[in-house]
């Protein structure tokens, strides 16, 4: 079946990166790194979709290690020129409500990291591939469009789920029309995706991105948590993150590079940078979670801690501190949970131990993406892989 | 000035059928009110020797699904029973598919898939049970989104209902995609693609654009017929039987309006609340006689519209079961 055959792959893939980091893994104590699917964990709670951001150049934090080096978000600006108009003309051709509905989230405030990573990964793999052809090309831009409404609807159905009551800043789809409708609206874009990626007239890519719609669902599942036992937590953690965050840019990754004409072992560095790149961003998020400070993340802190979920930094810190784990388990539900837990991670290594792990996930991609031909979209592509790193700070 | 229209349209209908209404709301393609007992048993005599002519088909048999996922979706699906929505009907059906001697959308495809064929010895393909099970997920998923309701206040166990039907419906939807994908054809995805479009845009339609017997027609297009048009396409389409594809087409039109013409009819006959009913809205003040007198017209037309097509595919058993289930819809 073509799922396992995926699945066997993507082991394979990831094989590569688990011996390469098991030697750390000892180190961090009795985690099995198991950066991949494992067995059925029971279920996790992590509701947080990735709001990390590209730093842009403008932004003065910013340090880049090779001086003047543009970065993946100014390498593509032209490509993506339009992205979300383009997006907006895709849905238009409907009843006006739903035209409405639908175009909400494109409004172009969104940081578009998806569109961005995809078509520098595009132009890097064309540079290495010395693939010009201008059809490829505007393949590709399609790719970013689609990824993007497959994200943005998930954020449509998510917002829902989490009965949220905003986004950037704008009241969130569900408060405005509803919940019927805003799923409804949700399916309505992910309709119009699946017609675009029809179009792109090739297979493989087409069941590529369908099996990132199954990996969403999958992932959210796992969030509406079972309880499991304490050993098994990380593992459950990593393969939702994977599910909820590192799938859609590993195989829009893959995808443009499939369209490029790479062979599997090409296709295969393309993906895992996607995936690395995509663990790394939520680790970032989760940790930013705790120590940035509410004008910076635009949110009060501790957010996830609220939502009864714990990331990364509460299950290293648990380990040092196991009255963590009723609190856990009971999802902090109880006065004063979150702020006990929000102290023991600070106290403990689980902050050190998180960007760590970043740092593991972010220097694989840069491995991955070093075995491609020089080119400035490569470098940017390492660029980003340090910058996300700095956002840790 | 839409009204004084629409009552012309309403006289020139009597005598010439032109197109005609959907009903607003959804009737669930298994709901099944009290209907007159000739009804009955024409109708179960036509489903169920059409299920033997295909094999006696299961759809949305979660026991398919992997364990694991299965798992799951069970206990969010026994859940959402728990919680008391709306959507506790349809959910007991997914979880307990039991042989039902009702019409399926599934059925319906397979039963094209055979008529196609136009040698006797040809069995339906693999792949074209495949693209009956998804359709019938598809529309499955498509009932359960719409299931959802809108809540103005807070309510933990609606809410929870809510979370629920969102991600069965989503998780039945993904697995349809990723199904479709692996069918390998393009113009198959397109057409799904857009029979979900049509049937989400359906949600939101300006009713007031429409005359009476336009909106009925207008909205059971999209929320039916597209899908079930697009379905018999495309199993012809897996079935290489490109010279019925029009047909197959049209037909699956036809069908999905004399069908949904007649569950209107039947729930309408048998409700309590008249006035209330889908039908009776779309011509207030118009007499219940009259508004079933419209209907059965319409219903009738599209009956024979749907046999005419069927006249021409090969008549093996599959196509006469069509007839057949076509026929019965009549009473």
């Amino acid at each position: 079946m073509v799922i396992n055959v995926k699945l066997t792959n993507l082991l394979a893939y990831s094989s590569l990166v688990v011996r390469r980091v098991s030697h750390l893994g000892k180190h961090h104590g009795d985690f099995p790194y198991q950066l991949l699917l494992s067995k059925p964990t029971p279920l996790f709670h992590h509701k947080k979709q990735i709001q990390t951001v590209v730093p842009s150049t403008s932004t003065k934090n910013v340090t880049v290690p090779v001086e003047n080096t543009p970065t993946a978000d100014s390498l593509v600006r032209l490509d993506l020129e339009g992205l979300y108009e383009d997006i907006r003309e895709g849905l238009s051709e409907t009843q006006p409500e739903l035209k409405l509905i639908a175009q909400y989230y494109f409004n172009g405030e969104g940081k578009a990291i998806r569109p961005v990573i995809t078509m520098c990964m595009a132009r890097a793999i064309n540079f290495h591939l010395d693939q010009n052809t201008p059809y490829v090309l505007q393949k590709q831009k399609k790719i970013a469009q689609i990824a993007e409404m497959i994200h943005t609807a998930s954020l449509v159905h998510d917002d829902v789920i989490d009965v949220a009551d905003s986004r950037r800043s704008r009241p969130s789809v569900n408060i405005v029309w509803g919940q019927r409708k805003s799923i409804i609206a949700g399916d309505f874009i992910l309709a119009m995706a699946s017609k675009m990626l029809a179009r792109l007239q090739n297979k493989q890519v087409i069941i590529l991105l369908s099996q990132v719609l199954a990996d969403l669902v999958q992932g959210e599942f796992m969030q509406l948590g079972a309880r499991e036992n304490k050993d098994e937590r990380f593992a459950h953690y990593s393969e939702k993150t994977f599910k909820k965050t590192a799938s859609l840019i590993a195989y829009s990754c893959q995808a443009v590079s499939v369209l490029s004409g790479a062979d599997s072992t090409l296709q295969a560095v393309a993906f895992q940078y996607g995936r690395q790149i995509g663990m790394a961003f939520q680790l970032v998020d989760d940790l930013l979670d705790f120590i940035a400070t509410s004008a910076q993340l635009g949110k009060p802190v501790a957010a996830d801690l609220r939502l009864g979920l714990a990331t990364a930094p509460v299950l290293f810190a648990a380990q040092k501190f196991s009255e963590l784990n009723p609190l856990i388990l009971r999802r902090f539900q109880e006065p004063g949970d979150a702020e006990t837990a929000f102290r023991l991670v600070l106290r403990s290594d689980g902050l050190q131990r998180t960007k760590d792990l970043a740092h593991q996930y972010c220097n694989d991609a840069v491995t991955q993406i070093a075995q491609l031909t020089p080119s400035p979209y490569q470098q940017a592509l390492v660029t980003l892989a340090h910058q996300l790193l700095h956002r840790m700070k | 000035m839409a009204s004084r229209n629409c009552l012309m349209r309403l006289k020139t209908f009597q005598l010439i059928t032109t197109s005609f209404n959907p009903p607003n709301g959804i009737a669930f393609s298994r709901g099944f009110c009290a209907s007159p007992p000739v009804f009955q048993t024409k109708w179960l005599q036509a489903v169920s020797h059409a299920e033997k002519v295909v094999g006696n088909p299961t759809f949305l048999n979660l026991e398919s699904v992997t364990s694991h996922e299965i798992s799951n979706m069970a206990v969010y699906l026994k859940n959402l029973i728990k919680t008391g929505h709306p959507l506790t009907s349809t959910v007991k059906e997914l979880l307990n598919p039991k042989a039902k001697n009702d019409l399926t959308r599934g059925l319906l495809v397979l039963l094209v898939s055979k008529a196609g064929k136009h040698k006797a010895n040809e069995d339906i393909l693999p792949n074209q049970r495949k693209l009956a099970e998804i359709t019938e997920q598809i529309h499955t998923a498509h009932i359960i989104h719409t299931g959802i309701i809108n809540l103005a206040t807070p309510n933990e166990n609606l809410e929870m209902g809510n979370k629920m039907a969102i991600l069965c419906g989503d998780f039945i939807q993904s697995r349809s995609s990723i199904q479709l994908a692996e069918l390998k054809n393009i113009k198959i995805i397109e057409l799904f693609g857009q029979a979900i479009a049509d049937f989400s845009a359906v949600e939101f339609i300006n009713e007031d654009t429409y005359c009476a017997l336009d909106l009925w027609t207008q909205k059971t297009k999209m929320r039916y017929g597209t899908l079930l048009s697009n379905a018999c396409q495309s199993t012809l389409i897996l079935g290489g039987n490109m010279d019925l594809l029009e047909s197959a087409k049209n037909f699956g039109l036809e069908i999905a309006f004399a069908w949904q013409a007649n569950i209107d009819l039947q729930s309408y006959k048998s409700t309590t609340k008249k006035a209330e009913h889908n039908l009776a809205k779309l011509f207030p003040g118009t007499p219940f006689e009259e508004i079933l007198l419209i209907f059965e017209a319409v219903r009738d037309k599209h009956i024979n519209a749907s046999l005419k097509i069927l006249a021409k595919f090969p008549q093996n058993d599959a196509c006469l079961a069509l007839c057949d289930i076509a026929k019965a819809l009549k009473y």
